[in-house]
């Protein structure tokens, strides 16, 4: 009973200072980029600078392959700029690329190297046989070089017809992909709440210290823990409220609400926790901030390695935003992975509960006077 | 008046020291670094992962191993086990005479793609040997994503400046310390000025460490240097506002909040959306921090492009200061 007024009590005195207010603020600029801004899917086409050095006959008929895989069926002209000297061009939109077709070979190997893309020049040999040079950067890797060394050594043709024979068997049909806007929710949520609430709270503890509301406590009937935890509620309110603000809007009556709001709970609480225990090692925010900076920073990794399918490094694994960002993925989706989202809620809320009886074992000894 | 400036700085510096905040501005440019070159060396591999039956036939294996990252298993039940991993893998099995795909089904359309390729060439026995095409290189070693990190951990090693003088400006407001100031002969400027410094020193030296420690050894740091500069303004006046205008670390520390989105909007602006959308964020001092820092470690800058988006961000610095220049005086009464 003493630990709900001390948390009502806390709410109040948040609603009148205007972090509260920054918070749904913040929210609410991030639903306004989500639906404004930011595209259902974004587009990301490969750009190629191809110079074709063939006959006019096979020339032709190279163009006319690519002109099928043309979005539009086609062709633009356009100029490109490059170093003070404008290169005329025709350019090609197929579904992942943008093949920039040239008429001299030295622009294609220029603008390979200054805008950093492929550069390709198609030729015969002497026995007539189409001959690729290209023009890479040196960083890919060697997988990717020796792909490219044998995509073309067989016909278009004899690919295509083995290439959509291949039978691939998902384990699964029923995954729902969801789209690139949808996609920058769970990062959204992360960073909104779980990160951020590691520096607000260490900041919320230090204001009260440095304003003497602690001691005042000393002398109350309240003890640490509800004092704690009253603080705790507070930040994990404005998480869950402005959490709400975005995901509702956006994503309407898809996700599971109630796991959404317990998966909130326990990362928001193991975050604070977390943010608290780091803070009772500290006697200012000055001296608490390089660590919680730090800590913020090693938790932003898995959020670019989010973004990069294909860099997945065992090491960010082991980082708790990697978690909840699968978990906030597997909630906004119709047919998430219960299991996931709660076996993990409850390692948070265990991990959560043990650094947070660490914490007020540590403010036990600080706080009282 | 660069006597009071400087006696601020030391004083800051002291109280800093006690504080053991310069071992963190010291070491956190050097953990970055670090941890850049710990993530990197993976960074730039762009294909897909299979998983293969050990000892089923090792020919294959060794293809696969040629294009793809390989893993190895015992049994059908394991790699089943893998593939519903929560990463991207998907595995060639073998079925009579010939090979099927296994897919977890949510993979990327690319992946799957990508493994249709491959066992493609494999089906077809197309040899490297073989080849008709060649390959040249421009020599370059650095893959564009470690070139991001970098950059992108200069912006935060900036933000992370304006942040310490906020914090350092709201600490002397909580200790009422700012009243006093105002007794002493001490000019509102040099307050102003000896607060800066160490939000000032912090992204120059860290700027210079990531870059040198990342091993991009042979860029312009006079470049650099201009950039940075012209992006600490930034995160100095940001500091001082956000300083001057929150009562209390609970509002200061949530408005630098604030200040993360458009960072984090301007980088993803940049690599990630088309050309169409780049004009909504113009106005981000972030935006041109970041080309300006991105052509000086491509090392294709010139010193034209550089003072162009260097200039661009003091105009937006000023622009920003003289609409709050009032707020900022009257925040320091």
């Amino acid at each position: 009973m003493k630990l709900w007024y001390s948390f009502i009590k806390e709410v109040k005195l948040a609603s009148r200072g205007f972090y509260f207010y920054i918070e749904l603020f913040m929210a609410l600029l991030l639903l306004l980029i989500l639906i404004f801004v930011v595209p259902e899917n974004f587009e990301s086409r490969q750009s190629e600078y191809i110079h074709l050095d063939l006959p006019k006959t096979v020339k032709k008929a190279y163009i006319k392959e690519i002109k099928d895989k043309d979005l539009d069926g086609k062709v633009e002209k356009v100029e490109i700029e490059n170093d003070d000297k404008v290169i005329n061009s025709r350019l090609y939109k197929t579904e992942d690329k943008e093949i920039y077709i040239i008429d001299d070979k030295k622009d294609v190997i220029k603008l390979a190297d200054k805008k950093q893309k492929i550069g390709a020049v198609i030729k015969l040999d002497n026995k007539n046989n189409l001959d690729y040079e290209y023009y890479l950067q040196g960083y890919e890797s060697n997988r990717l070089k020796n792909l490219i060394l044998i995509i073309h050594n067989v016909g278009t043709d004899t690919i295509k017809t083995v290439f959509n024979k291949q039978d691939v068997r998902p384990l699964s049909t029923d995954y729902e992909v969801l789209t690139d806007r949808e996609n920058l929710i769970p990062s959204f949520l992360t960073f909104n709440g779980s990160l951020m609430g590691l520096f607000i709270i260490a900041a919320y503890i230090f204001l009260d210290k440095q304003e003497g509301v602690i001691k005042a406590y000393a002398v109350t009937a309240s003890t640490v823990r509800e004092y704690l935890l009253s603080k705790v509620g507070v930040l994990l309110l404005t998480t869950i409220v402005s959490s709400f603000i975005i995901v509702v809007p956006v994503m309407g009556l898809k996700p599971n609400y109630l796991l959404l709001l317990v998966f909130l709970f326990t990362t928001g609480f193991f975050a604070s926790s977390l943010g608290l225990l780091v803070a009772s090692f500290y006697k200012n925010i000055m001296q608490a901030f390089g660590t919680i900076y730090l800590l913020m920073i090693a938790m932003i990794i898995p959020n670019i390695a989010y973004f990069i399918p294909s860099w997945n490094p065992t090491l960010i694994k082991i980082l708790p935003t990697y978690p909840m960002l699968e978990g906030f993925k597997e909630i906004i989706k119709e047919s998430g992975d219960v299991s996931y989202i709660l076996t993990i809620s409850l390692v948070f809320l265990i991990i959560g509960l043990i650094l947070f009886e660490i914490a007020n074992k540590r403010y036990k000894k600080t706080l009282t006077v | 008046m660069f006597k009071k400036v400087w006696a601020i700085f030391m004083r800051d510096l002291k109280v800093n020291i006690r504080d053991f905040l310069s071992l963190y501005i010291f070491v956190v440019p050097l953990l970055f670094a670090i941890a850049i070159n710990i993530f990197t060396p993976g960074i730039n591999d762009t294909t897909v992962n299979l998983a293969l039956l050990e000892g089923e036939n090792p020919k294959q294996i060794s293809y696969f191993k040629d294009f793809a990252k390989v893993e190895v298993f015992k049994d059908i039940d394991e790699i089943k086990k893998r593939v519903e991993g929560r990463d991207n893998l998907v595995a060639i099995l073998p079925e009579g005479e010939k090979y099927y795909i296994m897919t977890q089904g949510n993979e990327p359309e690319g992946i799957v793609e990508y493994a249709k390729l491959l066992n493609t060439f494999f089906q077809l026995d197309v040899q490297i040997e073989d080849s008709n095409a060649e390959i040249f290189e421009f020599g370059r070693t650095v893959p564009p994503l470690k070139k991001l990190l970098v950059n992108t951990s200069i912006l935060f090693i900036s933000v992370l400046g304006g942040m310490l003088i906020a914090l350092n400006i709201v600490e002397e407001k909580v200790d009422r310390t700012i009243s006093a100031i105002n007794l002493t002969p001490t000019s509102r400027r040099s307050f102003i000025l000896g607060k800066s410094i160490i939000g000032l020193i912090l992204p120059i030296y860290g700027s210079i460490a990531i870059t040198w420690i990342t091993g991009f050894k042979s860029v312009n740091f006079f470049q650099l240097l201009m950039i940075v500069f012209a992006s600490t303004l930034l995160s100095l006046l940001i500091g001082f506002i956000e300083g001057i205008n929150n009562e209390d670390f609970m509002n200061a520390a949530g408005s630098i909040k604030l200040l993360f989105l458009p960072l984090a909007a301007s980088v993803v602006a940049i690599e990630i959306l088309s050309d169409k959308w780049q004009k909504f964020f113009y106005w981000s001092p972030f935006y041109w921090a970041y080309k300006g820092n991105d052509i000086v470690l491509s090392q294709n800058g010139s010193w034209q492009q550089i003072l162009m988006y260097s200039g661009i961000v003091l105009v937006i610095c000023s622009i920003v200061y003289i609409f709050l220049a009032p707020k900022i005086r009257k925040g320091l009464e």
